[in-house]
């Protein structure tokens, strides 16, 4: 499967200050908090691609990633979907994952898993190469 | 918006350094009739309850630098919202009349503290913050010569297995 064969990566604008990309991802969130309620509905029998961030919001290295998490989001959002849990609260559902820290990305396909990675380098080449990979053959 | 009588100062609870200073905080800000001067609230991980507070107020932003909410709705930041919990700290107020001390249209004393701060805040790392990821450039050697100086003294290290990630056994979860 070629899910993600269409995509045109663009560079981050260099020019823009991360926290103001932030702030202005605020209203219009572009990646779904899942829980464990909503985890086997959403992602586990979801259609299509499916990249689940494990994130903590009190760490740094997840908020450096968030922006430019959000704007590989709107970019693939018509192939894939992306999601986050907030590790600190579903404790549980991390564990059971196998989740060693944050952040870690978990590829879903079909209710399987198909790629992880941990911490990847915050930029937006490096996180699109990451949630779309695993789906290309 | 949920109101408050008192000032609410939010800490990251995630932090070793940051949980320190609140105690104190919270310490000193009690009178002996045991009222205190000022609110403590960890962060948290809940988005929506810290908008309920202030709808201006992102999660993000609050782990990134200390907020102090107002009575009034307003927030007070960093080295501003320092200076509103020492003058709220009985032990403290006598010496903040000066962080509103203005020369030639600057506040001198308040921007020490606003140096201060931001020094804090970049060191944190160093003094047992579990979650404030990778020091910043200009105290890289210093933590880098923390780490070999405890690997000569046996004291464990647990490397990350890349630059980017906060190992969950150190998360102060």
């Amino acid at each position: 499967m070629k899910a993600h064969a269409q995509l045109n990566e663009t560079p981050e604008n260099p020019t823009e200050n991360p926290q103001d990309t932030a702030k202005r991802h605020v209203a219009s969130d572009a990646i779904r908090t899942v829980t464990s309620g909503t985890f086997n509905t959403l992602v586990l029998e979801g259609e299509g691609p499916m990249a689940v961030e494990f994130m903590s919001y009190g760490c740094e290295h997840c908020r450096a990633i968030e922006p430019v998490l959000q704007q590989v989001a709107v970019k693939v959002k018509s192939k894939e979907n992306i999601f986050r849990v907030n590790v600190a609260i579903e404790q549980e559902l991390a564990g059971s994952y196998g989740i060693q820290g944050t952040p870690t990305f978990v590829m879903f396909l079909n209710g399987r898993e198909v790629g992880r990675d941990e911490g990847p380098h915050p930029t937006v080449s490096s996180v699109m190469k990451v949630v779309t990979q695993p789906f290309e053959i | 918006m949920q109101t408050q009588s008192k000032p609410i100062l939010l800490f990251n609870d995630e932090c070793g350094v940051c949980r320190r200073i609140a105690h104190w905080v919270q310490k000193s800000a009690q009178s002996t009739s045991g009222e205190t001067s000022i609110i403590e609230r960890p962060i948290g991980s809940d988005p929506e309850a810290l908008r309920a507070l202030n709808p201006d107020l992102d999660i993000w932003d609050a782990y990134a630098t200390i907020h102090v909410l107002m009575p009034d709705g307003s927030m007070k930041l960093g080295g501003e919202a320092v200076a509103e919990v020492l003058r709220n700290l009985p032990n403290t107020k006598w010496f903040t009349w000066s962080f509103a001390v203005s020369m030639f249209g600057f506040r001198p004393f308040q921007m020490i503290l606003n140096v201060a701060y931001a020094i804090l805040a970049d060191v944190r790392p160093l003094f047992g913050c579990e979650s404030c990821g990778t020091p910043p450039f200009w105290v890289k050697p210093i933590w880098w010569t923390i780490k070999r100086v405890k690997a000569i003294f046996g004291i464990s290290i647990h490397p990350s297995p890349t630059p980017h990630f906060t190992p969950l056994s150190t998360t102060g979860r």
